[in-house]
């Protein structure tokens, strides 16, 4: 993996995630806020916030694939809802995505996504 | 320049105005600040940019106030300003950015031209003068980039630092800031890029920016400051994200 993990025990994460991450090597990857998006560009999961997060990280881990890469490469991911109900359902699909440590991370609650139906929306940058 | 676009082969990504992701070799890149439209002749970047260098923007993210004052006329605005160019992008609406009547703040990270060799590891420069606490662009030369997670008021044992009180909390994120760079060898004057989340920008500059100024002792990173309506938890008034490099 051609980056590194910083870990420290004088400030600790708030849940399970890396606090930081130090690119070692490899391409520097930006991937642009995925949205659930199916491949034909219809919203999945309208109202359903777990189904819009699981095809969300799909959509993600595909161009972490197209660029070579896989869940595993990515050092820091954005995740943006609308609402803060919606976060422990997030949360749970983001255990299923990442079993073992999320990347470095950051949760921030916006008034709204480009189109009002988003209710989330996730970035992610990688070392691949 | 080695930049590369990544499509995911699915159709819905032909015909829009960004790409799924974009890779570079990181020799050379400049990380902006929120460029705002506050310039004194209200163009969204100082001095202009030619086409051929937006040829290569890697990352944007765009923060909007109104979504649809931006459809009505900031989208053909943006797409006039990067053309045939597509960068990585995230789009969001926040609640108020640095000064109530900005509509939108665009940052972006670019791949420079040129080695890195010889050169300091970070180049900070301002196109104008703006007088505010931060610079406008920093280059990274080489190096290793370090992204740290959103830091928040939390102890190590996870309780929260400051309920509902702004000084203690900007003073316990930084002090964590601190911590994680320290334990990456890096420095606060290593720092490239900030975010600052706030539920109140006016209580922030109020308690949070005296903070902040004591910490960066005038060698600040680039910059963005955005008001937003929550964090992960209710009691957190503040995040900040930072990129730094070390060599």
């Amino acid at each position: 993996m051609p980056y590194s993990t910083i870990a420290t025990p004088e400030a600790k994460p708030v849940a399970n995630y890396k606090m930081a991450t130090r690119m070692e090597g490899g391409r520097l990857l930006y991937i642009s806020g995925q949205v659930a998006w199916d491949a034909g560009g219809n919203l999945v999961g309208k109202g359903d916030v777990r189904a819009q997060a699981r095809q969300t990280f799909q959509n993600l881990r595909g161009v972490l694939q197209a660029a070579g890469g896989d869940l595993g490469d990515l050092m820091k991911i954005t995740t943006y809802i609308t609402k803060i109900e919606d976060f422990p359902a997030v949360a749970e699909v983001r255990r299923e995505v990442f079993p073992g440590e999320l990347p470095a991370s950051t949760l921030i609650v916006v008034r709204s996504l480009f189109h009002p139906d988003f209710l989330i929306e996730v970035e992610g940058v990688a070392a691949v | 320049m080695d930049r590369r676009e990544i499509l995911a082969e699915r159709p819905v990504e032909r015909g829009r105005g960004f790409m799924p992701g974009v890779s570079v070799n990181p020799s050379r890149l400049l990380f902006t600040a929120g460029l705002t439209g506050r310039g004194p002749d209200g163009s969204l970047v100082a001095g202009g940019m030619a086409p051929q260098a937006r040829r290569t923007f890697v990352k944007q993210l765009v923060y909007v106030t109104d979504i649809d004052a931006y459809n009505a006329s900031g989208r053909a605005e943006r797409a006039k300003f990067f053309g045939s160019t597509r960068t990585a992008s995230t789009g969001l609406v926040v609640r108020r950015l640095a000064d109530p009547a900005m509509l939108i703040e665009v940052e972006l990270v670019i791949d420079l031209a040129g080695s890195a060799q010889g050169k300091p590891l970070l180049e900070k420069y301002n196109v104008e003068q703006h007088g505010g606490d931060f610079y406008q662009g920093v280059i990274v030369n080489g190096g290793r980039l370090l992204y740290l997670a959103g830091q928040v008021a939390n102890n190590p044992d996870g309780s929260v630092a400051g309920t509902g009180d702004w000084r203690r909390q900007a003073e316990k994120v930084y002090q964590n800031i601190g911590y994680v760079l320290g334990a990456a060898g890096a420095t606060p004057a290593s720092v490239v890029k900030e975010t600052t989340w706030v539920l109140s920008i006016d209580s922030w500059r109020q308690h949070g920016a005296p903070v902040r100024r004591a910490l960066y002792k005038g060698d600040y990173p680039a910059s963005t400051l955005v008001e937003i309506p929550g964090l992960a938890r209710g009691e957190f008034l503040v995040e900040i994200e930072v990129i730094a490099a070390v060599a």
